[in-house]
Protein backbone atom coordinates (compact mmCIF):
# COMPACT_ATOMS: atom_id res chain seq x y z
CA UNK A 1 0.00 0.00 0.00
CA UNK A 2 1.29 3.49 -1.03
CA UNK A 3 1.85 6.75 1.20
CA UNK A 4 -1.35 8.12 -0.97
CA UNK A 5 -3.74 5.07 -0.51
CA UNK A 6 -2.87 4.26 3.26
CA UNK A 7 -3.42 8.54 3.70
CA UNK A 8 -6.91 7.65 2.01
CA UNK A 9 -7.59 4.81 4.36
CA UNK A 10 -6.95 7.22 7.56
CA UNK A 11 -8.20 9.98 6.15
CA UNK A 12 -11.70 9.17 8.53
CA UNK A 13 -9.44 8.31 11.71
CA UNK A 14 -7.00 11.93 10.94
CA UNK A 15 -10.24 14.01 10.59
CA UNK A 16 -11.21 12.47 13.98
CA UNK A 17 -8.34 13.34 15.58
CA UNK A 18 -7.80 16.56 14.89
CA UNK A 19 -11.75 17.09 15.58
CA UNK A 20 -10.97 15.97 19.04
CA UNK A 21 -7.45 17.97 19.36
CA UNK A 22 -9.34 21.35 18.32
CA UNK A 23 -12.52 20.53 20.70
CA UNK A 24 -10.36 20.14 23.65
CA UNK A 25 -8.14 23.08 23.12
CA UNK A 26 -11.90 24.90 22.68
CA UNK A 27 -13.51 23.59 25.63
CA UNK A 28 -12.85 22.88 28.92
CA UNK A 29 -15.92 20.51 29.04
CA UNK A 30 -15.05 18.38 25.86
CA UNK A 31 -12.37 15.66 27.45
CA UNK A 32 -14.64 15.17 31.20
CA UNK A 33 -15.28 11.61 31.05
CA UNK A 34 -18.93 12.25 31.10
CA UNK A 35 -19.11 14.12 28.12
CA UNK A 36 -16.58 11.28 26.69
CA UNK A 37 -19.39 8.55 27.65
CA UNK A 38 -22.50 11.45 26.60
CA UNK A 39 -20.84 11.28 22.63
CA UNK A 40 -20.66 7.26 22.73
CA UNK A 41 -24.01 6.78 24.39
CA UNK A 42 -25.68 9.43 21.11
CA UNK A 43 -23.79 7.84 18.94
CA UNK A 44 -25.30 4.12 19.87
CA UNK A 45 -27.95 4.73 17.94
CA UNK A 46 -26.67 6.02 15.07
CA UNK A 47 -24.29 2.62 14.95
CA UNK A 48 -26.77 0.64 15.17
CA UNK A 49 -28.32 2.06 11.60
CA UNK A 50 -25.43 3.11 9.92
CA UNK A 51 -24.06 -1.11 10.43
CA UNK A 52 -27.24 -2.02 8.51
CA UNK A 53 -26.84 1.02 5.36
CA UNK A 54 -22.71 0.11 5.63
CA UNK A 55 -23.72 -3.15 4.63
CA UNK A 56 -26.68 -1.90 1.96
CA UNK A 57 -24.39 0.55 0.87
CA UNK A 58 -21.57 -1.90 0.35
CA UNK A 59 -23.88 -3.83 -2.16
CA UNK A 60 -24.25 -0.66 -4.23
CA UNK A 61 -27.73 0.27 -2.47
CA UNK A 62 -29.02 2.54 0.01
CA UNK A 63 -32.02 2.38 2.48
CA UNK A 64 -34.01 5.52 3.11
CA UNK A 65 -36.38 3.63 5.58
CA UNK A 66 -34.47 3.00 8.40
CA UNK A 67 -36.06 5.80 10.15
CA UNK A 68 -39.73 5.02 9.63
CA UNK A 69 -38.44 0.94 10.60
CA UNK A 70 -36.85 2.57 13.68
CA UNK A 71 -40.23 3.97 14.83
CA UNK A 72 -42.54 1.17 13.46
CA UNK A 73 -40.19 -1.34 15.47
CA UNK A 74 -40.31 0.62 18.31
CA UNK A 75 -44.11 1.24 18.74
CA UNK A 76 -45.01 -2.42 17.56
CA UNK A 77 -42.59 -3.20 20.84
CA UNK A 78 -43.94 -0.63 23.24
CA UNK A 79 -47.79 -1.55 22.08
CA UNK A 80 -47.13 -5.47 22.51
CA UNK A 81 -45.71 -5.00 26.40
CA UNK A 82 -48.60 -2.38 27.16
CA UNK A 83 -51.45 -3.41 25.56
CA UNK A 84 -50.84 -6.63 24.05
CA UNK A 85 -52.31 -8.27 21.48
CA UNK A 86 -55.79 -9.44 21.78
CA UNK A 87 -57.21 -12.51 20.13
CA UNK A 88 -61.02 -11.79 20.41
CA UNK A 89 -61.90 -14.75 18.88
CA UNK A 90 -60.42 -16.82 21.50
CA UNK A 91 -61.10 -14.87 23.62
CA UNK A 92 -57.69 -14.29 25.06
CA UNK A 93 -54.77 -11.88 25.10
CA UNK A 94 -51.03 -12.27 24.65
CA UNK A 95 -49.25 -9.93 27.13
CA UNK A 96 -46.14 -9.63 25.90
CA UNK A 97 -42.78 -9.78 28.10
CA UNK A 98 -40.33 -7.28 27.55
CA UNK A 99 -38.00 -9.86 25.94
CA UNK A 100 -41.18 -11.12 23.88
CA UNK A 101 -41.86 -7.10 22.83
CA UNK A 102 -38.24 -6.73 21.79
CA UNK A 103 -37.90 -10.00 19.77
CA UNK A 104 -41.63 -9.07 18.06
CA UNK A 105 -39.80 -5.51 17.42
CA UNK A 106 -36.77 -6.95 15.78
CA UNK A 107 -39.10 -9.16 13.64
CA UNK A 108 -41.20 -6.62 12.87
CA UNK A 109 -38.01 -4.81 11.32
CA UNK A 110 -36.83 -8.14 9.43
CA UNK A 111 -40.07 -8.10 7.70
CA UNK A 112 -39.87 -4.80 6.80
CA UNK A 113 -36.19 -5.16 5.72
CA UNK A 114 -37.06 -8.50 3.37
CA UNK A 115 -40.17 -6.37 2.04
CA UNK A 116 -37.42 -4.01 1.06
CA UNK A 117 -35.42 -6.56 -0.57
CA UNK A 118 -38.00 -8.33 -2.40
CA UNK A 119 -38.96 -5.22 -3.97
CA UNK A 120 -35.44 -4.53 -5.33
CA UNK A 121 -34.56 -8.13 -6.17
CA UNK A 122 -38.04 -9.75 -7.73
CA UNK A 123 -39.25 -6.35 -8.73
CA UNK A 124 -36.45 -4.54 -9.99
CA UNK A 125 -36.86 -1.50 -8.13
CA UNK A 126 -34.41 0.73 -7.53
CA UNK A 127 -33.30 0.39 -3.95
CA UNK A 128 -33.72 4.54 -3.77
CA UNK A 129 -37.58 3.72 -4.77
CA UNK A 130 -38.04 0.68 -2.81
CA UNK A 131 -36.88 2.19 0.28
CA UNK A 132 -38.95 5.50 0.03
CA UNK A 133 -41.96 3.91 -0.80
CA UNK A 134 -41.30 1.91 2.46
CA UNK A 135 -40.31 4.40 4.37
CA UNK A 136 -43.84 6.38 4.02
CA UNK A 137 -45.31 2.79 4.53
CA UNK A 138 -43.55 2.11 7.90
CA UNK A 139 -44.00 5.61 8.86
CA UNK A 140 -48.19 5.57 8.09
CA UNK A 141 -48.18 1.82 10.11
CA UNK A 142 -46.68 3.60 13.22
CA UNK A 143 -49.39 6.23 13.27
CA UNK A 144 -52.08 2.99 12.57
CA UNK A 145 -50.36 1.02 15.25
CA UNK A 146 -50.47 4.24 17.69
CA UNK A 147 -52.99 6.51 16.85
CA UNK A 148 -50.64 9.72 16.63
CA UNK A 149 -49.86 9.25 20.15
CA UNK A 150 -47.07 8.18 22.08
CA UNK A 151 -46.82 5.12 24.24
CA UNK A 152 -45.49 5.62 26.86
CA UNK A 153 -44.48 4.06 30.71
CA UNK A 154 -43.11 0.27 29.24
CA UNK A 155 -41.67 -0.40 32.79
CA UNK A 156 -37.60 -0.60 34.24
CA UNK A 157 -37.43 -3.86 32.37
CA UNK A 158 -38.01 -2.83 29.18
CA UNK A 159 -35.90 0.25 30.01
CA UNK A 160 -32.66 -1.43 30.91
CA UNK A 161 -31.66 -1.89 27.34
CA UNK A 162 -31.70 1.81 26.75
CA UNK A 163 -31.32 3.52 29.89
CA UNK A 164 -29.52 0.65 32.53
CA UNK A 165 -26.16 0.34 32.96
CA UNK A 166 -23.52 -2.69 33.22
CA UNK A 167 -20.39 -2.58 34.71
CA UNK A 168 -21.03 1.49 34.55
CA UNK A 169 -21.37 1.78 30.53
CA UNK A 170 -24.82 2.43 29.58
CA UNK A 171 -26.12 -0.62 27.84
CA UNK A 172 -26.86 1.31 24.26
CA UNK A 173 -22.80 1.47 23.89
CA UNK A 174 -22.49 -2.82 24.93
CA UNK A 175 -25.06 -3.40 22.35
CA UNK A 176 -23.98 -0.92 19.82
CA UNK A 177 -20.22 -2.71 20.45
CA UNK A 178 -21.64 -5.75 20.66
CA UNK A 179 -23.23 -5.51 17.07
CA UNK A 180 -19.87 -3.65 15.51
CA UNK A 181 -17.33 -6.85 16.60
CA UNK A 182 -20.33 -9.37 15.55
CA UNK A 183 -21.08 -7.71 11.52
CA UNK A 184 -17.23 -6.91 11.31
CA UNK A 185 -16.50 -10.40 11.52
CA UNK A 186 -19.82 -11.10 9.28
CA UNK A 187 -18.24 -8.57 7.00
CA UNK A 188 -14.63 -9.40 7.25
CA UNK A 189 -14.81 -13.47 8.06
CA UNK A 190 -17.72 -15.26 6.18
CA UNK A 191 -19.03 -16.14 3.10
CA UNK A 192 -21.94 -13.61 3.70
CA UNK A 193 -19.32 -10.35 3.87
CA UNK A 194 -17.44 -11.62 0.66
CA UNK A 195 -20.51 -11.83 -1.61
CA UNK A 196 -21.46 -8.31 -0.13
CA UNK A 197 -18.12 -6.73 -1.48
CA UNK A 198 -18.12 -8.83 -4.54
CA UNK A 199 -21.92 -7.68 -5.59
CA UNK A 200 -21.03 -4.01 -4.58
CA UNK A 201 -17.92 -4.46 -6.67
CA UNK A 202 -19.46 -6.33 -10.04
CA UNK A 203 -23.10 -7.17 -9.48
CA UNK A 204 -22.50 -9.36 -12.58
CA UNK A 205 -19.60 -10.83 -12.49
CA UNK A 206 -20.34 -12.00 -8.91
CA UNK A 207 -23.62 -13.25 -10.54
CA UNK A 208 -21.43 -14.87 -13.41
CA UNK A 209 -19.30 -16.45 -10.68
CA UNK A 210 -22.29 -18.46 -9.83
CA UNK A 211 -23.22 -16.31 -6.10
CA UNK A 212 -26.97 -15.67 -5.71
CA UNK A 213 -27.15 -12.08 -5.84
CA UNK A 214 -30.61 -11.71 -5.07
CA UNK A 215 -30.00 -13.79 -2.10
CA UNK A 216 -27.23 -11.94 -0.64
CA UNK A 217 -29.38 -8.26 -0.84
CA UNK A 218 -32.48 -9.94 0.59
CA UNK A 219 -30.22 -10.55 3.39
CA UNK A 220 -28.19 -7.60 3.91
CA UNK A 221 -31.49 -5.39 3.44
CA UNK A 222 -33.19 -7.90 5.95
CA UNK A 223 -30.37 -7.09 8.15
CA UNK A 224 -31.04 -3.64 7.76
CA UNK A 225 -34.35 -4.41 9.01
CA UNK A 226 -33.41 -5.74 12.21
CA UNK A 227 -30.66 -3.01 13.51
CA UNK A 228 -33.04 -0.51 12.54
CA UNK A 229 -35.39 -2.27 14.78
CA UNK A 230 -32.49 -2.98 17.38
CA UNK A 231 -31.99 1.39 17.63
CA UNK A 232 -35.97 1.04 17.75
CA UNK A 233 -36.08 -0.41 20.99
CA UNK A 234 -32.98 1.16 22.12
CA UNK A 235 -34.71 4.80 21.32
CA UNK A 236 -37.86 3.55 22.86
CA UNK A 237 -36.28 1.99 25.92
CA UNK A 238 -34.30 5.21 26.43
CA UNK A 239 -37.09 7.35 26.63
CA UNK A 240 -39.37 5.28 28.04
CA UNK A 241 -41.82 5.89 25.33
CA UNK A 242 -42.54 5.11 21.55
CA UNK A 243 -42.86 8.02 19.51
CA UNK A 244 -44.73 7.49 16.67
CA UNK A 245 -42.37 10.42 15.14
CA UNK A 246 -39.12 9.02 16.66
CA UNK A 247 -36.07 8.53 13.70
CA UNK A 248 -37.11 11.22 12.01
CA UNK A 249 -34.17 12.40 9.40
CA UNK A 250 -31.78 9.50 10.92
CA UNK A 251 -31.57 7.95 7.50
CA UNK A 252 -29.32 10.74 6.94
CA UNK A 253 -27.21 10.97 9.72
CA UNK A 254 -26.80 7.36 9.02
CA UNK A 255 -26.22 7.45 5.09
CA UNK A 256 -23.67 10.75 6.36
CA UNK A 257 -21.87 8.34 8.80
CA UNK A 258 -21.27 5.20 6.26
CA UNK A 259 -19.78 8.08 3.42
CA UNK A 260 -17.45 9.77 5.88
CA UNK A 261 -16.20 6.61 7.28
CA UNK A 262 -14.88 6.05 3.87
CA UNK A 263 -17.73 3.97 2.14
CA UNK A 264 -18.67 4.55 -1.65
CA UNK A 265 -21.44 4.98 -2.03
CA UNK A 266 -20.92 3.30 -5.66
CA UNK A 267 -20.26 -0.14 -3.46
CA UNK A 268 -17.81 -2.74 -3.00
CA UNK A 269 -15.46 -0.78 -0.50
CA UNK A 270 -15.87 0.61 2.46
CA UNK A 271 -15.55 -1.13 6.44
CA UNK A 272 -17.42 -1.85 9.63
CA UNK A 273 -14.77 -0.06 11.57
CA UNK A 274 -14.89 3.57 9.09
CA UNK A 275 -18.65 3.65 9.68
CA UNK A 276 -17.60 3.93 13.73
CA UNK A 277 -14.95 6.22 12.64
CA UNK A 278 -17.77 8.08 10.85
CA UNK A 279 -20.65 7.62 13.52
CA UNK A 280 -17.71 9.47 16.20
CA UNK A 281 -16.97 12.27 13.86
CA UNK A 282 -20.67 13.16 13.31
CA UNK A 283 -21.01 12.71 17.61
CA UNK A 284 -17.97 14.74 18.11
CA UNK A 285 -18.77 17.05 15.63
CA UNK A 286 -22.65 17.77 16.95
CA UNK A 287 -20.96 17.67 20.82
CA UNK A 288 -18.33 20.09 19.69
CA UNK A 289 -20.72 22.11 17.88
CA UNK A 290 -23.17 22.25 21.34
CA UNK A 291 -20.05 22.70 23.24
CA UNK A 292 -18.69 26.09 22.02
CA UNK A 293 -22.67 26.73 21.95
CA UNK A 294 -23.58 26.99 17.94
CA UNK A 295 -26.76 27.48 16.74
CA UNK A 296 -28.26 24.45 16.08
CA UNK A 297 -29.17 26.07 12.33
CA UNK A 298 -25.39 26.85 11.77
CA UNK A 299 -24.90 23.21 12.88
CA UNK A 300 -27.12 21.73 10.04
CA UNK A 301 -25.11 23.78 7.74
CA UNK A 302 -22.00 22.51 9.35
CA UNK A 303 -23.16 19.06 9.08
CA UNK A 304 -24.14 19.55 5.32
CA UNK A 305 -20.69 20.82 4.13
CA UNK A 306 -18.56 17.97 6.05
CA UNK A 307 -20.82 15.41 4.19
CA UNK A 308 -20.41 17.29 1.03
CA UNK A 309 -16.30 17.61 1.31
CA UNK A 310 -16.68 13.44 2.69
CA UNK A 311 -18.55 12.57 -0.83
CA UNK A 312 -16.42 14.91 -3.05
CA UNK A 313 -13.54 13.11 -1.39
CA UNK A 314 -14.88 9.63 -2.54
CA UNK A 315 -15.73 10.70 -5.50
CA UNK A 316 -12.28 12.43 -6.41
CA UNK A 317 -10.46 9.49 -4.96
CA UNK A 318 -12.80 7.48 -7.19
CA UNK A 319 -11.99 9.13 -10.66
CA UNK A 320 -8.38 9.08 -10.16
CA UNK A 321 -8.71 4.80 -9.74
CA UNK A 322 -10.81 5.08 -12.90
CA UNK B 1 -29.97 -34.09 5.36
CA UNK B 2 -26.56 -31.62 7.05
CA UNK B 3 -28.82 -28.71 5.95
CA UNK B 4 -31.71 -30.64 8.04
CA UNK B 5 -29.99 -31.35 10.98
CA UNK B 6 -28.93 -27.40 11.07
CA UNK B 7 -32.48 -26.01 10.87
CA UNK B 8 -33.59 -28.83 13.33
CA UNK B 9 -30.67 -27.48 16.14
CA UNK B 10 -31.70 -24.17 15.06
CA UNK B 11 -35.45 -24.45 16.26
CA UNK B 12 -34.52 -26.66 19.15
CA UNK B 13 -32.15 -23.52 20.16
CA UNK B 14 -35.14 -20.94 19.82
CA UNK B 15 -37.41 -23.67 21.59
CA UNK B 16 -35.07 -23.38 24.52
CA UNK B 17 -34.46 -20.17 24.57
CA UNK B 18 -38.40 -19.25 24.71
CA UNK B 19 -39.50 -21.89 27.43
CA UNK B 20 -36.67 -19.84 29.42
CA UNK B 21 -37.48 -16.29 28.05
CA UNK B 22 -41.41 -16.73 27.62
CA UNK B 23 -42.34 -14.50 24.78
CA UNK B 24 -46.10 -13.69 26.19
CA UNK B 25 -48.34 -14.82 28.39
CA UNK B 26 -51.73 -16.01 27.00
CA UNK B 27 -54.57 -14.33 29.22
CA UNK B 28 -58.18 -14.38 29.33
CA UNK B 29 -59.91 -11.20 27.97
CA UNK B 30 -61.73 -10.52 30.39
CA UNK B 31 -59.24 -10.64 33.72
CA UNK B 32 -56.94 -8.46 31.32
CA UNK B 33 -58.76 -5.68 30.80
CA UNK B 34 -60.01 -5.80 34.34
CA UNK B 35 -55.99 -5.42 34.93
CA UNK B 36 -56.46 -2.88 33.10
CA UNK B 37 -58.82 -0.64 34.34
CA UNK B 38 -57.46 -1.16 37.56
CA UNK B 39 -53.76 0.27 36.63
CA UNK B 40 -55.27 3.11 34.94
CA UNK B 41 -54.30 6.27 36.67
CA UNK B 42 -57.67 9.03 37.55
CA UNK B 43 -55.99 12.11 37.50
CA UNK B 44 -59.77 13.44 38.12
CA UNK B 45 -59.92 11.72 41.25
CA UNK B 46 -56.53 12.41 42.11
CA UNK B 47 -56.60 16.09 41.39
CA UNK B 48 -60.05 16.16 43.64
CA UNK B 49 -58.30 14.57 46.66
CA UNK B 50 -55.20 17.15 46.21
CA UNK B 51 -57.59 19.54 45.85
CA UNK B 52 -59.21 19.37 49.05
CA UNK B 53 -56.97 17.32 51.26
CA UNK B 54 -53.35 18.88 50.48
CA UNK B 55 -53.87 22.27 48.08
CA UNK B 56 -56.41 24.29 50.23
CA UNK B 57 -54.88 23.66 53.04
CA UNK B 58 -51.50 24.44 51.89
CA UNK B 59 -52.98 28.08 51.04
CA UNK B 60 -53.25 29.32 54.92
CA UNK B 61 -49.31 29.01 54.80
CA UNK B 62 -48.76 30.65 51.17
CA UNK B 63 -46.68 34.04 51.24
CA UNK B 64 -49.18 36.75 51.70
CA UNK B 65 -49.40 39.22 48.92
CA UNK B 66 -48.48 41.81 51.33
CA UNK B 67 -45.17 40.44 51.71
CA UNK B 68 -44.39 38.93 48.55
CA UNK B 69 -45.37 42.36 46.55
CA UNK B 70 -42.93 44.83 48.65
CA UNK B 71 -40.17 42.25 48.22
CA UNK B 72 -40.77 42.45 44.61
CA UNK B 73 -40.44 45.99 44.60
CA UNK B 74 -37.63 46.33 46.22
CA UNK B 75 -35.54 43.94 44.93
CA UNK B 76 -37.35 41.42 42.69
CA UNK B 77 -34.12 38.85 42.47
CA UNK B 78 -34.40 38.75 45.95
CA UNK B 79 -38.06 38.03 45.76
CA UNK B 80 -37.40 34.95 43.53
CA UNK B 81 -34.60 33.49 45.27
CA UNK B 82 -36.65 33.65 49.01
CA UNK B 83 -40.33 33.10 47.53
CA UNK B 84 -40.38 31.31 43.93
CA UNK B 85 -40.36 27.51 42.94
CA UNK B 86 -38.99 26.43 39.90
CA UNK B 87 -38.82 22.73 37.97
CA UNK B 88 -35.48 21.55 37.10
CA UNK B 89 -33.63 23.89 35.28
CA UNK B 90 -36.38 26.14 33.92
CA UNK B 91 -35.97 29.97 33.97
CA UNK B 92 -39.99 30.25 34.55
CA UNK B 93 -41.16 30.58 38.26
CA UNK B 94 -44.32 30.42 40.38
CA UNK B 95 -45.18 32.13 43.34
CA UNK B 96 -48.02 30.34 46.08
CA UNK B 97 -49.68 33.51 47.46
CA UNK B 98 -52.59 33.91 49.09
CA UNK B 99 -53.73 38.23 49.73
CA UNK B 100 -56.81 40.67 50.53
CA UNK B 101 -57.45 43.96 48.44
CA UNK B 102 -59.95 45.73 46.15
CA UNK B 103 -61.40 45.09 43.03
CA UNK B 104 -60.20 48.04 40.77
CA UNK B 105 -61.79 46.48 37.34
CA UNK B 106 -63.58 43.28 35.61
CA UNK B 107 -62.49 42.30 32.17
CA UNK B 108 -63.07 39.33 30.57
CA UNK B 109 -59.48 37.59 31.13
CA UNK B 110 -59.09 39.14 34.63
CA UNK B 111 -60.08 40.75 38.12
CA UNK B 112 -57.81 43.20 39.08
CA UNK B 113 -56.74 43.71 41.94
CA UNK B 114 -54.96 46.99 44.23
CA UNK B 115 -53.51 45.23 47.71
CA UNK B 116 -51.57 47.81 49.16
CA UNK B 117 -53.51 50.34 51.21
CA UNK B 118 -54.71 53.37 49.46
CA UNK B 119 -53.58 52.33 46.42
CA UNK B 120 -56.21 52.28 42.93
CA UNK B 121 -53.29 50.16 40.50
CA UNK B 122 -53.95 46.48 39.57
CA UNK B 123 -50.85 45.19 41.46
CA UNK B 124 -52.78 41.46 41.27
CA UNK B 125 -54.77 40.15 37.58
CA UNK B 126 -56.68 37.03 39.23
CA UNK B 127 -56.82 35.22 35.46
CA UNK B 128 -60.47 34.37 35.01
CA UNK B 129 -59.93 33.92 31.06
CA UNK B 130 -58.53 30.48 29.27
CA UNK B 131 -56.73 28.43 31.91
CA UNK B 132 -53.69 26.81 30.83
CA UNK B 133 -50.35 25.66 31.93
CA UNK B 134 -48.67 24.04 35.05
CA UNK B 135 -48.86 26.96 37.70
CA UNK B 136 -51.72 25.02 39.56
CA UNK B 137 -49.24 21.62 39.66
CA UNK B 138 -45.67 22.88 40.04
CA UNK B 139 -46.36 26.08 41.57
CA UNK B 140 -47.27 24.82 45.04
CA UNK B 141 -44.11 22.37 45.45
CA UNK B 142 -46.36 19.71 46.89
CA UNK B 143 -46.72 17.86 43.77
CA UNK B 144 -43.16 16.29 42.21
CA UNK B 145 -42.38 14.95 38.36
CA UNK B 146 -40.34 12.08 39.84
CA UNK B 147 -42.93 11.06 42.05
CA UNK B 148 -44.77 10.16 38.62
CA UNK B 149 -43.07 7.69 36.35
CA UNK B 150 -45.12 8.17 33.43
CA UNK B 151 -45.40 11.79 32.28
CA UNK B 152 -48.45 11.79 30.77
CA UNK B 153 -49.82 10.74 34.11
CA UNK B 154 -47.92 14.38 35.46
CA UNK B 155 -49.58 16.17 32.47
CA UNK B 156 -52.75 14.86 33.24
CA UNK B 157 -52.52 16.01 37.07
CA UNK B 158 -52.33 19.62 35.69
CA UNK B 159 -54.94 19.53 33.40
CA UNK B 160 -57.42 18.43 35.80
CA UNK B 161 -56.32 20.85 38.31
CA UNK B 162 -56.90 23.69 35.35
CA UNK B 163 -60.14 21.83 35.46
CA UNK B 164 -61.39 22.07 38.73
CA UNK B 165 -60.38 25.74 38.72
CA UNK B 166 -62.67 26.42 35.88
CA UNK B 167 -65.07 24.63 37.38
CA UNK B 168 -64.92 25.12 41.29
CA UNK B 169 -63.36 29.30 41.52
CA UNK B 170 -63.71 30.72 37.57
CA UNK B 171 -67.35 30.19 37.48
CA UNK B 172 -68.61 32.37 40.48
CA UNK B 173 -65.69 34.68 40.77
CA UNK B 174 -66.84 36.16 37.20
CA UNK B 175 -70.70 36.79 38.44
CA UNK B 176 -69.66 38.32 41.23
CA UNK B 177 -66.65 40.09 40.83
CA UNK B 178 -67.79 44.07 40.91
CA UNK B 179 -65.32 46.77 40.87
CA UNK B 180 -64.91 48.35 44.51
CA UNK B 181 -65.40 44.86 46.15
CA UNK B 182 -63.13 43.15 48.73
CA UNK B 183 -61.65 39.98 47.99
CA UNK B 184 -59.42 37.56 49.73
CA UNK B 185 -57.62 35.19 47.59
CA UNK B 186 -55.19 32.58 47.12
CA UNK B 187 -53.45 31.16 44.24
CA UNK B 188 -50.78 30.75 41.69
CA UNK B 189 -48.67 32.67 39.58
CA UNK B 190 -46.40 31.93 36.50
CA UNK B 191 -43.35 34.39 35.98
CA UNK B 192 -42.11 33.70 32.22
CA UNK B 193 -41.17 37.24 31.31
CA UNK B 194 -40.65 39.56 34.37
CA UNK B 195 -41.32 42.31 32.16
CA UNK B 196 -45.01 41.06 31.76
CA UNK B 197 -45.69 38.98 34.64
CA UNK B 198 -44.48 41.11 37.15
CA UNK B 199 -46.52 43.95 37.27
CA UNK B 200 -49.51 43.26 37.51
CA UNK B 201 -48.45 39.68 38.72
CA UNK B 202 -50.58 37.38 37.10
CA UNK B 203 -52.21 34.98 39.40
CA UNK B 204 -54.67 31.22 38.87
CA UNK B 205 -56.95 31.92 41.59
CA UNK B 206 -57.72 28.67 43.53
CA UNK B 207 -59.76 30.46 46.36
CA UNK B 208 -61.67 33.27 46.20
CA UNK B 209 -63.86 34.52 48.43
CA UNK B 210 -65.68 38.40 47.71
CA UNK B 211 -66.48 40.52 50.75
Amino acid sequence: MNAKALFKKLQPLIALVVMVVALSLLSDKFLALANQRNILLQISVNLCLSIGMTLVILTGGIDLSVGAMLALAGAVAAGLLKNGLALKIFGVVLQFTPFGAMVAGILVGLALGLFNGIAITRFKLPPFVATLGMLSIARGLTMLWTGGFPVTDLGPKFGFIGAGFFLGVPMPIWVSAALVVVFYIVSKNTLLGRYIYAVGGSEKATAFSGINVNRVKLWVYALAGALAAVAGLIVTARLDAADPKAGLGYELDSIAAVVIGGTSLSGGRGSILGTVLGCLIIGVLNNGLFLLDVSPFWQQVVKGFVILVAVAADKLGGDRRE
Amino acid sequence: MKRFIQWLVAIVICAIICWLFPLFHVVPLKTANAEKAAEKFDATAFAQNFWAGKLLPAAEKAVSTDVLLAAIQSNAAGAKTNYSRSVGLSDTYFYFLRGRGKVVSVSDDAVCIAVTENSTNAEIALQTGLIFGDAIRDGTGLLNASDYPNSQDFNDISAALNQIVETNVLTDLRKQARVGATISFAGCAEVDDESSDLHPLKVIPIETKLE
